[in-house]
């Protein structure tokens, strides 16, 4: 228990020091706040997520297959583990929106004839769901509905079958299968081009012919069935029916991709508020040393007056709270602020019925209770000296600072800086741990900033260097089925194209020894020009005569070397397996494909080489004229331009990462303006004496400005390669948290993102390097050469 | 051991003198390393101060006067030799009953007033009582020393004087056994020297506190009722002075 006169001293310590606690307290808010909220982020989605699938009933495994009759059902309930069995009809189907240039494309899926989903159900936003008996209704996926300003009783066109048909809009739903709506084979997100919609199975029976059969099937398992015998099993019982191959939820894409988006905030939710717990706790630290080495009289007269150590370590470690309660209560409302503005931003992209932050009275007293642990530990370190100290020994004014020569000194540093110079580096190599921790603070600020930034970075140079260097192509042309290699002749000869190259891409698993991968086997003309693979290092492979390319980091999580033989199950038309010789390796930032020359492919489908891409190069102004020419064949299902599909990724990710570059900016220079200001307010309290004496020399103020900031510039200096490099090594981290088996971008920081963190500790730190000279302006000459110390 | 509440001293008298015994010690060294010297600041003290008595200890700086009176008030710890508190070893103590004798029994008057610059003179006594048993209000110690009209003032409104006196204030407000004043005039020019010392025998005299004064400067002798000369750690002569002079009637 603190005596009152003594808590009376405290409070007015707190004024003299108001500044120092100030900045204390605004890093130890900017730790709160990026703890509250980045963990409350992820709480609160991974409880959405939970939530969600719980009650809406998400299946825990999916496969799609060509078609199987309805009675198989009763085989796929009977394998062991399975508790629930929903079949469904689904299809890819075209929107012809008004207004956009490019269709739409939509998953059609079927709603059980009778009664609601056992599995997969939806949550109805507005509207209800399509009725049995009403063959046109559908529901539409919110996102699709809300990019398009659909609501119930709009109609929507839809190219069902090859025919043109009007679907009247009952109901706009969320489906816990589609938190994120991800086009298979889409690189991005695009809620304008992609919808699920859901109608009658009857309905959908009848125009895909499926009537009594089913091409899309979930389960339920029992608890504590295994999951890989489920699989295998259903995978044999479906492969006669054309099985696809069942994947379990963590594969299904928008699981996959919600749950590694939540990793990858996990592991930033603890990078990013250790820097500022560490810092705190150094910046008490060194304000309560100084301040105890200012005050040793006092604690000596303290103690001789029979005060305990505890009580004197207790009224010091008061600061500590003093800190903590502005700093808590600035964090607790940053964090709300920010996590709510997180979990829109989350809540935009990833689509929950109840997303909303979720501050948790356990979250807050955890960052608290760490906070208060951090400020603690480093205040701890500081009291524990001062209460060892005997009192009579406190008593006495501590020795004088002991100096020594450098060696960089006796090799003639002071002939080149000066003796003021010299101060300077004398007092920075006197305290070599604090100028280390000092500018490892900074370093860490710097690393912030550019763990902000590096992910804008890598983007741009992977669209930018990596996918103009592989994809040469202006325009990207899909077919609905595979086509004859004459239409890419005939492509080639339309006005304003200059080159035309088929491409044959069909779905594989691929094996070697124990392991295996789904992916997908492109088949390329030998002699391609606008489709380029690179191995590591840059230099171009070309596709062999025989044998197959494969990716790098597929060749690794198979384990497969050059010249060995992989096994290749065509998972379409007669599902032959071939064994071809691995020749190479294909450098690629995303996919795990493989290679192969048209030639291997259509020996193995056996169609002459049809293709289901084509890939033109054209002259610009031509582009928009071949786009629309395209598009009203009835064969082509998709034309893409790359470089629009660069521009809007580009954007999505653009207005994203301003956020996180305003918050990484604020966050940041706290902790700079932190670290910089109190060693500035320290070293000039430290020195006030000397740099009184050097004013009483005859010294101007700039001068000895220069002596008390370039220690801290030398700081700051040492501080920023070091925070570079870091800050690369950090993103390096984080990146290894993505999945490396969809995307794999190299870890890319602009020359802009080194400037722009350089430039913001430079400002932060001249900004708290004024604020000290203010005070260094106003030194009272004659008091301070009278103080006794 | 422990200086248990209210453990006030009622030890049988060693010496032949009569009166009670509050602090005795024998045999005292105390040698300080500096760096690779040994450096002797007490080599065998033996004396006591007695219940109610105004003691002098006179020496020149370097003397070891102030090691002793650290040594007594419990805030350092001889090398050699032992200190009684009554019945109490005080050699024998560990820190925390070093800390609760300071807190229970000694009163403090430095040479510098140590008080606490951010306290006034108020909140520097309540310090203080704070943590005693059965203090003095604040205000009735300050008006004790003549400060009542100062009450709320910070050190750094008040002259050396009145600083020493809020430092008196401060060490007799816990109601002492022991008052220990290490050259409680060395701050200050001789008129409020005077004053000061004018506060300190007045206690002595109105709550019968047993004092002690390490001054280096003889005439303050003259107010003792002993005097004890020390030089290079050793005592080198003691003194009764018949009659006690008032602090007015000393010069120097």
């Amino acid at each position: 228990m603190m005596a009152s006169a003594l808590n009376r001293k405290l409070l007015r310590e707190v004024k003299s020091l108001k500044g120092q606690i100030a900045t204390i307290a605004l890093v130890l808010a900017g730790g709160i706040t990026s703890f509250i909220a980045m963990r409350g982020t992820y709480a609160s989605l991974d409880r959405a997520r939970d939530a969600y699938y719980d009650r809406y009933r998400l299946a825990q495994v999916f496969a799609t297959l060509e078609r199987a009759p309805e009675p198989l059902v009763h085989r796929i309930e009977a394998l062991p583990g399975v508790a629930l069995v929903e079949t469904r009809v689904s299809e890819q189907v075209t929107l012809p929106m008004e207004g956009m240039a490019r269709p739409a494309y939509a998953r059609l899926l079927s709603l059980p004839s009778s009664g609601s989903s056992a599995l997969n159900a939806l949550c109805v936003r507005t509207g209800r769901l399509p009725e049995g008996g009403r063959d046109d209704e559908v529901a539409v996926l919110e996102s699709f509905a809300g990019a398009h300003g659909l609501r119930p009783d709009d109609h929507l066109p839809a190219v069902i079958n090859g025919k043109l048909r009007k679907l009247h809009i009952v109901g706009v739903v969320l489906s816990p299968e589609f938190v994120y709506a991800l086009r298979p084979g889409a690189m991005f997100d695009d809620p304008q081009r992609y919808a699920v919609l859901w109608m009658n199975r009857s309905t959908l029976s009848s125009a895909f012919r499926l009537e009594g059969a089913f091409n899309d099937v979930s389960l339920k398992l029992q608890p504590g069935a295994s999951e890989p015998t489920v699989l295998s099993a259903l995978d044999r019982l479906l492969l006669p029916y054309g099985g696809d191959g069942a994947i379990p939820r963590r594969n299904q894409i928008s699981d996959h991709l919600l749950t590694g988006e939540l990793g990858q905030l996990g592991a930033l939710s603890g990078m990013v508020p250790l820097v500022f717990l560490a810092v705190a706790a150094f910046l008490m630290n060194l304000v309560l040393n100084r301040l105890i080495s200012l005050q040793r009289a006092e604690i000596a007269t303290l103690k001789a007056v029979g005060y305990t150590n505890r009580e004197i370590a207790g009224h010091y470690l008061g600061l500590v709270s003093l800190v903590l309660i502005p700093g808590g209560l600035l964090g607790i409302a940053g964090g709300v602020a920010l996590g709510k503005s997180l979990v829109g931003m989350y809540g935009a992209i990833f689509r929950f019925p109840n997303l909303s932050f979720d501050l948790s009275a356990s979250l807050i007293a955890t960052a608290l209770l760490v906070s208060l642990a951090s400020a603690s530990c480093g205040a701890w370190f500081a009291v524990g000296s001062a209460v060892k100290l005997p009192p009579a020994e406190a008593m006495r004014p501590p020795a004088p600072a002991r100096y020594r020569q450098s060696v960089l000194e006796r090799l003639g540093l002071g002939a080149l800086v000066g003796p003021n110079g010299l101060m300077v580096w004398r007092e920075v190599q006197r305290r070599p741990l604090r100028t280390l921790l000092s500018s490892l603070g900074i370093a860490g600020a710097v690393a912030l900033l550019i763990l902000g930034r590096f992910g804008l970075d890598s983007l741009d140079s992977y669209l930018e260097r990596t996918l103009r260097r592989e994809q040469r192509q202006d325009l990207a042309v899909s077919f609905a089925r595979p086509v004859s290699p004459r239409v890419v002749g005939e492509l080639a000869r339309l006005p304003g194209v200059l080159t035309a190259e088929g491409q044959r891409t069909v779905p594989v698993r691929v094996r070697h020894e124990h392991r295996m991968r789904d992916s997908v086997l492109i088949g390329m003309s030998r002699t391609t020009s606008l489709r380029q693979l690179v191995e590591r290092g840059g230099s171009r492979v070309p596709i062999p005569p025989d044998g197959v390319l494969v990716t790098t980091t597929l060749a690794r999580i198979l384990g497969v070397n050059a010249g060995d033989r992989l096994e290749l199950e065509i998972r379409e038309g007669e599902r032959p397996t071939v064994r071809p010789v691995v020749v190479g390796f294909v450098d690629e930032s995303m996919g795990l494909s493989v290679y192969a020359p048209t030639e291997l492919l259509a020996d193995l489908e056996g169609d002459l080489g049809a293709v289901s891409a084509a890939l033109l190069a054209v002259v610009p102004s031509a582009s928009p004229a071949i786009q629309e020419r395209l598009r009203r064949s009835p064969q082509v299902i998709d034309v893409s331009e790359l470089s629009s599909d660069i521009q809007r990724l580009r954007d999505m990710n653009g207005s994203f990462m301003d956020v996180w570059t305003l918050v990484s900016i604020t966050l940041a220079s706290s902790v700079i303006l932190g670290v910089v200001y109190n060693n500035a307010r320290i070293a000039l309290s430290a020195r006030g004496r000397d740099l009184a004496s050097l004013r009483v020399l005859g010294f101007s103020r700039s001068e000895i400005s220069r002596v008390l900031i370039g220690g801290l510039a030398i700081e700051v200096l040492f501080a920023i390669p070091i925070g570079l490099w870091l800050g690369k090594k950090w993103s390096e981290q984080f990146m290894l948290q993505v999945d490396q088996e969809t995307f794999r971008w190299a870890v890319v920081i602009a020359p802009r993102t080194y400037a722009l963190a350089s430039a913001v500790s430079l400002l932060a730190a001249g900004a708290a390097a004024l604020w000290v000279r203010r005070s260094l302006d106003r030194l009272d000459l004659i008091a301070v050469l009278k103080t006794r110390e | 051991m422990g200086f248990a509440i209210g453990a006030r001293v009622n030890a049988p008298n060693p010496q032949p003198d009569k009166r009670r015994a509050v602090l005795s010690c024998s045999g005292l060294h105390k040698i300080y390393r500096m760096g690779e010297v040994d450096v002797c600041a007490l080599g065998g003290v033996d004396f006591t101060l007695y219940d109610g008595e105004l003691l002098i200890l006179l020496g020149a700086s370097g003397s070891g006067k102030s090691t002793l009176l650290n040594i007594l008030g419990g805030l350092d710890v001889p090398s050699a030799g032992t200190v009684q508190f009554g019945s109490e070893e005080l050699t024998c103590a560990d820190e925390d009953e070093l800390t609760s004798y300071r807190r229970r029994h000694v009163g403090f008057v430095f040479q510098f007033y140590n008080l606490i610059p951010s306290l006034t003179a108020r909140e520097n006594v309540a310090l203080v009582t704070d943590i005693a048993l059965d203090p003095l209000e604040p205000e009735d110690a300050l008006g004790l020393v003549g400060l009542g009209d100062r009450l709320d003032h910070f050190p750094a409104q008040l002259s050396g004087g009145e600083q020493q006196r809020v430092a008196i204030a401060r060490a007799v407000a816990k109601r002492p056994s022991v008052l220990l004043c290490d050259e409680p005039t060395g701050a200050l020019d001789f008129r409020t020297g005077i004053m000061v010392l004018d506060v300190i025998e007045r206690i002595n005299r109105e709550l019968g506190t047993a004092s002690a004064i390490i001054t280096h400067n003889a005439p303050i002798a003259e107010m003792a009722d002993r005097v004890i000369t020390l030089a290079d750690g050793h005592v080198q002569s003691e003194r009764h002075v018949g009659r006690r002079a008032r602090a007015s009637e000393l010069s120097w």
